[in-house]
């Protein structure tokens, strides 16, 4: 069963607030107080010495269970939310794999389902690992890596929504590991909330919630498992009036969403589910056998609701 | 005046639909008025982010704080709807 060997996350000590970033991107004093007031958007991480490379190498450094393991790694996905990070023939992925002495794995780019790509990697991840063999404690392994830079306009705020902040992870994935062990995936992928033209903004809007929602029971009923049984919900961290609202609509408590890191990073892009869990660990709210929900929206071009039930 | 059936501060509700039919007005840049029998999405076309931003608005001027994070958008069908919840989920700021 696909597990979570190891996971390290790198956020930048260089915190902006949100109202440094009013000139640069264009926010109106409303937004700027809305971010802050109702979406509890305080500030962001940026790292303007580290290239993309740069930010994912850190994340690695701090992958202790990769050291002397390399040669087991089988794939390495990059699960990123922008489709395009950096100019051709620049490929921060292959210069990670070259410097962690990964060249031998197979790494590509996991992308088009944008913030919930993450989730996307560690199913892929995992089916690829188990396709190749029986389990073995000593077996293949695949590293994720998570993270972007916030180059553009639309890498630093979504209207209205969110603002980004800089960050990466780093996650070992085995297909037959013990802890953190997935139970369930499931996404909802809907191509007609193609934001382009801006004229699906308004139901997406309104559906944003039911559909995230409803793909979280889906997760919970394909593990055989209820909200009741859940101890914490890993959410991405697009703000925090939207998770605020998503308690209501499930009738689950808030204290039991970790929403820590939203005031101070912002939405990590691929790498809020990472990030939360290494602080739901840090803050001992998960324990052996608990029961955790991991939960992410990709919108721009489509929109992608999706959930994952792991036992840690 | 607190009402018995709602324990709401009725002159205080008052206070929250005049400010938010005025503001709904002008966000919306719509000549005709808003009544407090209107239908936020249906009638006004009210987003989730122009809902929030009537929010603002009605706590700079009314100089209270919102409980944004109890408030179920579902229930809230109504201009009245949302000055219900507005006049009795916020404390002054």
């Amino acid at each position: 069963m696909t597990a979570l060997e190891a996971v390290s996350v790198y956020l930048p000590p260089v915190r902006i607030p949100i109202e440094s970033l009013a000139g640069p991107l264009g926010l109106t004093e409303m937004q700027v107080k809305l971010f802050r007031r109702f979406h509890g958007l305080r500030e962001v991480g940026r790292d303007p010495d580290a290239s993309l490379y740069g930010l994912l190498m850190k994340a690695a450094a701090g992958l202790d269970a990769l050291r002397g393991q390399e040669h087991r790694v089988r794939y390495v996905l990059y699960a990123r939310a922008m489709p395009v990070v950096a100019p051709y023939p620049v490929n921060p992925l292959h210069e990670v794999c070259r410097a962690l002495s990964l060249e031998h794995a197979l790494a590509f780019t996991v992308t088009h389902q944008s913030c919930a790509s993450g989730l996307l990697a560690i199913d892929m991840a995992g089916r690829l690992l188990a396709a190749d063999g029986p389990g073995d404690p000593a077996g293949p392994l695949a590293l994720i890596l998570a993270g972007e830079k916030a180059f553009t306009h639309d890498a630093q705020v979504f209207a209205d929504t969110t603002v980004f902040g800089e960050g990466a992870s780093a996650c070992l994935v085995s297909a037959f590991g013990a802890r953190d062990r997935l139970l369930a995936y499931a996404s909802n992928v809907r191509g007609d909330f193609d934001s382009a033209t801006g004229e699906n903004d308004a139901r997406l809007q309104r559906e944003y919630r039911p559909l995230l929602a409803e793909v979280m029971l889906q997760a919970l009923d394909e593990a055989g498992l209820t909200l009741d049984d859940i101890r914490v919900i890993l959410p991405h961290n697009v703000n925090m009036v939207t998770w605020q609202r998503m308690c209501l609509l499930l009738k689950f408590p808030r204290d039991r969403v970790l929403l820590d890191n939203i005031p101070t990073s912002g939405h990590v892009f691929c790498a809020d589910l990472f990030a939360n869990y290494q602080t739901a660990c840090e803050r001992g709210l998960l324990q052996p056998g608990d029961r955790y929900l991991a939960a992410a929206v990709g919108a721009g071009g489509g929109a992608t609701f999706a959930a994952m039930v792991f036992e840690h | 005046m607190a009402t018995p059936e709602t324990g709401l501060d009725a002159e205080f509700r008052r206070r929250v639909i005049d400010t938010m039919t005025t503001v709904l007005a002008r966000l919306l840049d719509r000549p005709e008025p808003v009544t407090e029998d209107m239908r936020l999405m249906e009638e006004l076309g009210l987003s989730s982010t122009f809902a929030l931003e009537l929010l603002l608005e009605l706590e700079d001027q009314l100089l209270i704080l919102i409980d944004v994070e109890l408030m179920d958008q579902d229930q809230m069908k109504t201009v009245g709807d949302l000055a219900t919840f507005v006049a009795g989920n916020s404390r002054p700021s």
